[in-house]
């Protein structure tokens, strides 16, 4: 902590040395996530970092933060079942593109259309690391994996697309290549009022494109900063999405100027309005009758 | 609120939960246990709790597992079928040690390997209650909240299709329970204490490495439970030749049965097991001891008469009356329960003329 008492990057960072291979692009995930929360200030005690299983889904760990790692897929769920029961949380999800759109990617609709206000972090790099290389749910056709040594023979999940056909308020991509970009992007994401998703372009160093590295990135990206693009159509955010796979746009992709009452916000209006149906006593028989 | 109200057995649990502070559940329509759904949609706000009408029973139960893990009383419901589709999530939640109560409303009995063994992975075990009236159905689901914290582990309350849809008088008087420490493992944010990765590679360490470590720490507490938390009824056992073993709803059936054995003149006892884990294994030896036989009636192909022959340990022959009892739609019970083809059941086994 500073002297001044504000809370800075170190603040954030747990004793947990990262097992990820020396130039995995989730150290720069990491490093800018800490930074993200410095910025925006809340205590480690006040943050939930929920993970499914991957590479990726290690980082809770490696935050002082309060965090549950657990099963493939399900780190949505968990979070917003977090988020229902202790509403003062700040919630974050981590996890792959496997996580999130192959065994996960069911759950990724319904938490959208609720608008929990929660931020999900995808680290996107087209391959199954952790089991050592296999096809991902966003391997680009053609990819020649162990499990599809001849090339693949389907299209990729496009998750940018995915989630603003879905009604997502808040979409953005990046890559630990542009820390600054980075930084910014997950700053904005945690504090939109809402379900927020940032897909970061993270690179397998291991078993990834070796064509598309960190060095790639820094070189292609294009920020959206640069170019006057205005975030607040999402029509126009499903167009730019269609550059998925193709060119590295960085920076918020959509951000809904005017958005929706979150779920949890709801809940609690509800608890209000119901808390008076709940009393006399006596009444409570009548709610197992028929109406 | 009176006395006592007639309500089915789903209320009765709804109803329970709330008195016992579940402040969270999640589910998703299934015959036999939607009623607790739509009952916790409108008790939960009405009590300051949140019900989710969850997209499927796997996101039901990642909701659950979260809600509890923040130190909130939580709990799931459902049928065999959706309980199987939580099994990977009850699996790892009960290694990460996190309380959560979960009812399965089976179609017949076929479910008791899946609550006893578990469909999951590894050395977990689940508390399972079987309640055989509306009332035992209260009492038990305010005791299973009791039990999940006390353990850290879940509970699961089993009971069927009759039991989820039969309406009984049911009072709710606060059970004397003991006061229990403070959730200090619980993600609640409080200041000052260390960030707690939830998870069963550590639960208070973040991401142990030491797996088999972790997972004997986790898996101590089971043989405790066997010895403290067994719960059987009984009765006729003192002079029994004949030991009639059954649970949940049909127990009822079973018990009636027997008494009209005993008026026809037959020595014949019952066991009830309550607890189905850790199961009455000495309740079913004792009585066996001195009896000349046992009889098993269970609506499945036979899964509870293992445990009752591991607890005889072949001294006399164990025998199965039961067997696959549905209705024509698959979720009520079948023509086997019914008392006069129990006692005749039992007749025959009692006679001699049916071996094992």
């Amino acid at each position: 902590m500073h002297a001044s008492g504000a809370l800075e990057a170190k603040d954030y960072k747990s004793d947990l040395k990262p097992i990820w291979c020396p130039g995995c692009g989730d150290f720069g995930v990491l490093s800018a996530l800490y930074r993200a929360l410095a910025n925006i200030g809340r205590s480690p005690h006040e943050i939930a970092f929920v993970s499914g299983i991957g590479c990726s889904s290690r980082i809770p760990g490696y935050t002082t933060a309060y965090g549950f790692n657990s099963v493939h897929g399900r780190a949505l769920p968990i979070a917003q079942g977090i988020k229902l029961a202790n509403p003062d949380l700040l919630v974050l999800v981590a996890g792959g593109d496997g996580d999130g759109f192959s065994i996960g990617g069911g759950h990724v609709p319904h938490a959208i259309r609720r608008n929990i206000d929660i931020t999900y972090i995808v680290m996107d790099n087209q391959i199954y690391g952790l089991t050592k290389g296999q096809l991902s749910p966003t391997s680009p056709r053609g990819t020649h994996t162990v499990t599809s040594p001849e090339g693949s023979l389907e299209d990729p999940v496009n998750p940018l697309l995915y989630v603003l056909g879905y009604g997502a308020h808040f979409v953005a991509q990046s890559t630990p290549a542009d820390q600054i970009g980075l930084t910014a992007v997950i700053e904005e994401a945690i504090r939109f009022p809402g379900f927020a998703f940032v897909n970061v372009q993270s690179p397998c160093v291991t078993f990834g494109d070796p064509n598309q590295q960190l060095k790639a990135h820094k070189e292609g990206l294009k920020s959206l900063a640069k170019i006057n693009y205005d975030p607040s159509h999402r029509v126009k955010a499903m167009a730019l999405a269609q550059t998925y796979g193709k060119d590295l746009y960085t920076g918020v992709f959509y951000r809904n100027p005017n958005p929706p009452p979150t779920f949890d916000s709801l809940v609690r209006e509800r608890q209000r309005h119901m808390a008076p149906q709940a009393m006399p006593r006596e009444k409570i028989l009548d709610t197992f009758l028929p109406h | 609120m009176p006395e006592r109200v007639l309500m089915e057995g789903s209320a009765a649990i709804v109803e329970a939960a709330v008195q016992a502070g579940c402040r969270f559940y999640a589910g998703y329509p299934i015959t036999p246990s939607t009623e607790i759904l739509e009952l916790m949609s409108v008790r939960m706000p009405q009590v300051g709790g949140t019900c989710m009408n969850a997209e499927s029973e796997i996101e039901a139960i990642g909701m659950v597992w979260g809600a509890a893990g923040c130190g909130v009383r939580s709990m799931i419901a459902s049928t065999g079928q959706g309980i199987s589709l939580m099994q990977e999530s009850f699996a790892e939640l009960a290694n990460a040690q996190i309380p959560i109560v979960a009812v399965n409303m089976c179609r017949g009995q076929g479910d008791y390997f899946q609550a006893t063994r578990g469909g999951g992975h590894g050395d977990y075990r689940f508390i399972v209650l079987a309640p055989s009236t509306a009332q035992e159905a209260a009492d038990l689901t305010q005791l299973a909240f009791h039990l999940a914290d006390k353990w850290r582990n879940p509970v699961m309350i089993m009971g069927d299709f009759l039991l989820s849809h039969t309406s009984e008088m049911v009072s709710f008087a606060a059970p004397a329970l003991a006061e229990l420490p403070p959730k200090e493992w619980a993600v609640t944010g409080a200041k000052g204490r260390r960030g707690i990765t939830l998870s069963p590679l550590g639960p208070s360490e973040k991401l142990s490495t030491d797996v088999a470590a972790a997972l004997a720490n986790v898996t101590a507490k089971h043989s405790a439970i066997v010895s403290e938390e067994v719960r059987v009824e009984h009765g006729f056992l003192e002079d029994a030749e004949l030991v009639v073993v059954a649970f949940g709803f049909p127990g009822r059936f079973v018990k009636y049965a027997v008494r009209l054995a005993r008026e026809r003149g037959l020595r014949v006892g019952y066991v009830r097991p309550i607890s189905l884990w850790p199961f009455p294994r000495h309740a079913v030896a004792s009585a066996a001891a001195t009896a000349r036989a046992v009889a098993v009636f269970e609506l499945n192909a036979g899964q509870m008469i293992e445990d009752v022959q591991l607890s005889v340990l072949g001294r006399v022959p164990v025998v199965a009356i039961g067997g696959i009892s549905h209705d024509h739609s698959g979720f009520g019970v079948g023509p086997l329960l019914n008392v006069e083809h129990i006692l005749k059941r039992i007749g025959q086994v009692y006679s001699g003329k049916e071996d094992p």
